[in-house]
């Protein structure tokens, strides 16, 4: 909370020192998010993909294993889901829509198991091959969008539209589509599976500590193929959703860094999953808003990331001081242990 | 390097050293001297204060009182560098070397402040005389990440000679070396001495200090019970300044159960020879009995580590067989075999055993979480409620962090995990390493009870420990583990501890 009052107290110096009034530009960017049914519309579709990103991120994290890939991955859903949509093109809303949101499950899981797969049999780090695997699913996507699929009049890499049927019921008007109503009990759901549940203790267990989870009969292997791929099927709805709520096609450019967003936001919220609705709400929030700065206070679009920037460096800088403190405790507890710890260790 | 050594002069002089860890005295009143040339052996059970002293000396304490001199002048020691400055160097238990260094970078680190460029080939050179001097011979463009512990720790020991230190002090080195590698180092050492250092070795080994040291120093309960000259001591001088007038033994425990017929635990023939360990595991064959308390002796780094690790499903089995209670659990996987009643208590309890930052009932369920079918958080924290007013953990209650409570706790929360594991299989094996290192005796009895209640209900204890005095205190037989071989057992009765000694350190033929 203290990043978030340094943060906009930085901000305001900045937005002075750049000529506009701090106030004006504060309840420039509330009111535009938030201030009209359709600012509202937008929000709630920024919510959607972040939420269901870092919730996505803040599952994997809490058994250890970090997934940078959800952006590929919701290009990976995008594909599929297009795919999908295009080949069953003439059936009823009532099954379509369905199915494309489930190919989109499948597409992101079917990209997050390459690395699941990897880490399992060979060892190899999950941060590096989810990262690589974003450039292949966006190039895909690209290949796509200005192959085989794609639209001759647009003129850019945007696909043909999908059929109507497949399009996500409007919640809000103004564009705000039903997205939301998938990610928050995603979130919820995925918090109360790591509390309450067995698996979900195991989970956590291999999180926390992975050899005492070992020798505790946690299969961590298993686990983290389970986190990786859960993790990269709901980044592959989020794509699912961008396609069949706000986009109706493919195209590049479906997430403007939704996948990095997507970890700090589950940093943020200190790995869970719940902890990321108000979270990826005020990132929301803080983009729509901002990119109305632009057209109302006249600030440059540079100064708008600069602006989010500030944010996100300065909460997560108070984040890193608890974090040190947390580790700083957990070394002095070590430090009592009396086991004798093997000499040489662990390369 | 060292001056040559003057009659009388004294390296090292500790006095009236205290120093306390909130209600812990952990030193009180301690004074310790060493000559330089001499090898001064510094001894003590577990926690009598050896490395805390040390600690001091190196700067990386500040005793609450006392006074330190170094050659005859007064100093502070405030920060480990000072005490570097002074030529005060500590080679500890774990290096402290960057494993991705090579060793001749390594030795450079600590030693040579280089703002732009240095002059690597003539410090390589100097280097390489040193070593050789020594007999530390080590290959210096070998990365130490790539190198065996013995030759680790020459670099370790090359590290602080070249950084200037005519004070050196050896945390426990024995600890992972083989014997050969045992008898080098001595070699090594005494002609340090030779040379006018000073050498003070922690040791808990009675034989080492009588194979290298010149004088030995004991520390009991965190103050000084005495010092001796070595040339002029008997092995039972020192063992009763250890022990002390209360000669406090581990208390030999009467079981009031049988030993039955039906097999716990068993191994025959296993070997495991897979993976990239110290110790490979051979012709193991073992069983343990209903009621019964069997014993794992040796020197630590013998296979200790890989049998427990193979007993909790963590190590595949190559060939043989194990079973559990009759049922075969060879290839079985930890959680069947926590199943099948095999209850492990690690010996690392930090890093193997707890979950530092989730809560006590967390930890406490961690295995147990196998056992029923229902799966409650509720349950599991009334579990723990009843389990901590059952063993008296001294906790704020079952949601506090596990990091927040000391370690006699932490191991109470894990015995009674382990009971709970065994139990459930009505009376399952429990597998224990060096389950009381690092408690106090209050905490270490507690888990001593409960391992011999353990054999009481029915089930059966493999004690795997490196305190020769527990296992005889304690168990119905023990069997010696020497270079991953099961080299001879010993039972109840007919203890002889040179024998076993001769056991442990005999060279595998």
């Amino acid at each position: 909370m203290l990043g978030l009052v340094v943060a906009l107290v930085v901000n305001a110096l900045l937005l002075a020192a750049l000529g506009a009034n701090p106030v004006t530009a504060y309840s420039t960017i509330l009111s535009a998010a938030l201030g009209s049914v359709a600012g509202l519309a937008q929000t709630l579709n920024r919510t959607t993909p972040l939420l269901l990103g870092a919730s996505a991120v803040a599952f994997a994290m809490r058994a250890g294993y970090v997934n940078l890939g959800i952006d590929g991955q919701i290009y990976a859903g995008a594909i599929l889901a297009t795919g999908v949509a295009f080949l069953l093109d003439g059936w009823p809303a009532v099954v379509l829509l369905p199915v494309v949101l489930l190919a989109g499950l499948v597409g992101g899981g079917l990209l997050a198991s390459i690395p699941a797969w990897l880490r399992a049999t060979r060892g190899i780090n999950e941060l590096f091959v989810t990262v690589m695997l974003n450039f292949v699913a966006l190039f895909l996507a690209e290949y796509l969008a200005t192959g085989p699929w794609t639209d001759p009049v647009a003129g850019e890499a945007i696909t043909v539209p999908i059929s109507a049927a497949a399009d996500l019921p409007r919640l809000l008007p103004g564009g705000g589509h039903a997205g939301i109503l998938l990610a928050l009990p995603v979130a919820v759901g995925l918090s109360l599976w790591l509390a309450r549940t067995r698996s979900g203790f195991e989970f956590r267990a291999a999180g926390s500590n992975p050899l005492a989870a070992g020798f505790g009969g946690v299969r961590l292997v298993r686990i983290g193929v389970v986190a990786l791929v859960v993790a990269g099927a709901l980044g592959g709805l989020a794509g699912a959703i961008e396609v069949t709520g706000v986009h109706s096609r493919l195209l590049t450019g479906l997430t403007p860094n939704f996948g990095y967003m997507a970890v700090l936001i589950a940093v943020l919220a200190r790995r869970s999953p719940v902890a990321t609705i108000p979270v990826a709400f005020a990132f929301a929030v803080l983009i729509v808003g901002a990119d109305s700065l632009q057209r109302s206070v006249g600030l440059p679009p540079s100064a708008v990331l600069l602006f989010q920037a500030v944010v996100v460096v300065s909460i997560l800088a108070f984040e890193t001081a608890r974090g040190r403190r947390l580790v700083a405790r957990l070394v002095q507890a070590t430090r009592r242990s009396p086991g004798r710890r093997r000499a040489g260790g662990v390369a | 390097m060292a001056e040559p050594a003057r009659a009388g002069d004294v390296a090292v002089e500790m006095a009236g050293i205290a120093k306390s860890f909130g209600d812990v005295h952990a030193l009180d009143d301690v004074t310790f001297r060493v000559a330089p040339g001499e090898v001064h052996g510094l001894l003590g059970e577990n926690g009598a204060g050896k490395t805390t002293l040390m600690n001091v000396l190196t700067g990386l304490y500040l005793a609450d009182r006392g006074d330190v001199a170094l050659h005859g002048q007064h100093v502070d020691l405030r920060t480990p560098s000072d005490a570097v400055g002074h030529g005060v160097g500590m080679v500890h238990q774990h290096f402290e070397l960057v494993q991705a260094f090579s060793a001749l970078e390594n030795i450079l680190l600590g030693a040579v402040t280089a703002t732009w460029s240095m002059d690597t080939a003539s410090h390589r050179e100097r280097i390489a005389d040193l070593a050789d001097h020594y007999g530390f011979t080590v290959d210096l463009d070998t990365r130490v990440a790539d190198m065996e512990v013995g030759d680790q720790q020459k670099v370790e020991i090359l590290r602080i000679l070249y950084a200037g230190a005519d004070i050196l002090v050896l945390d426990e080195p024995t600890t992972h070396l083989t014997p050969a590698e045992v008898d080098h180092l001595f070699a090594s050492v005494r002609e340090l001495a030779a040379e006018g250092l000073a050498v003070v070795l922690i040791a808990h080994k009675l034989h080492e200090v009588f194979a290298v040291c010149d004088r030995v120093t004991v520390l009991r309960h965190g103050r000084l019970a005495g010092s001796l000259d070595v040339a002029a001591a008997a092995h039972a001088d020192v063992v009763a300044m250890m022990m002390g007038d209360d000669a406090t033994m581990v208390e030999a425990r009467a079981k009031t159960c049988d030993i039955g017929e039906d097999e716990v635990l068993s191994l025959r023939g296993v070997t495991a020879t897979g993976g990239a360990v110290d110790v490979h595991l051979h012709d193991l064959d073992l069983q343990v009995h209903r009621g019964e308390f069997v014993g794992i002796a040796g020197v630590a780094g013998n296979g200790q580590r890989e049998l427990m690790e193979l007993l909790a499903g963590l190590r595949p089995i190559t060939t043989g067989r194990m079973h559990a209670s009759g049922v075969d659990v060879t290839h079985a996987r930890v959680d069947e075999r926590i199943r099948a009643g095999v209850a492990v208590l690690p010996g690392d309890r930090m890093r193997e055993g707890v979950l530092p930052a989730s809560p006590l009932y967390e930890t406490y369920a961690l295995g147990r979480h196998l056992l029923h079918d229902h799966f409650s958080p509720h349950d599991l924290q009334d579990q723990a409620r009843d389990m901590i007013a059952r063993f008296d953990v001294r906790t704020s209650g079952p949601t506090a962090p596990t990091a927040s409570l000391s370690g006699g706790n932490i191991q109470k929360v894990l015995v009674a995990r382990a009971l709970d594991v065994s139990e459930h299989a009505g009376g399952g094996a429990m597998v224990v390493m060096n389950p009381t290192s690092g408690l106090d005796v209050g905490a270490a009895a507690f888990v001593h009870d409960q391992l011999v209640r353990t054999c009481e209900a029915g089930g059966g204890v493999l004690l795997i420990s490196e305190d020769l005095d527990e296992l005889l205190a304690l168990c119905d037989r023990v069997v010696v583990l020497s270079h991953g071989r099961l080299a001879g057992q010993q039972v109840a009765g007919d203890y002889d501890r040179l024998v076993l000694g001769d056991l442990m350190v005999a060279a595998h033929g």
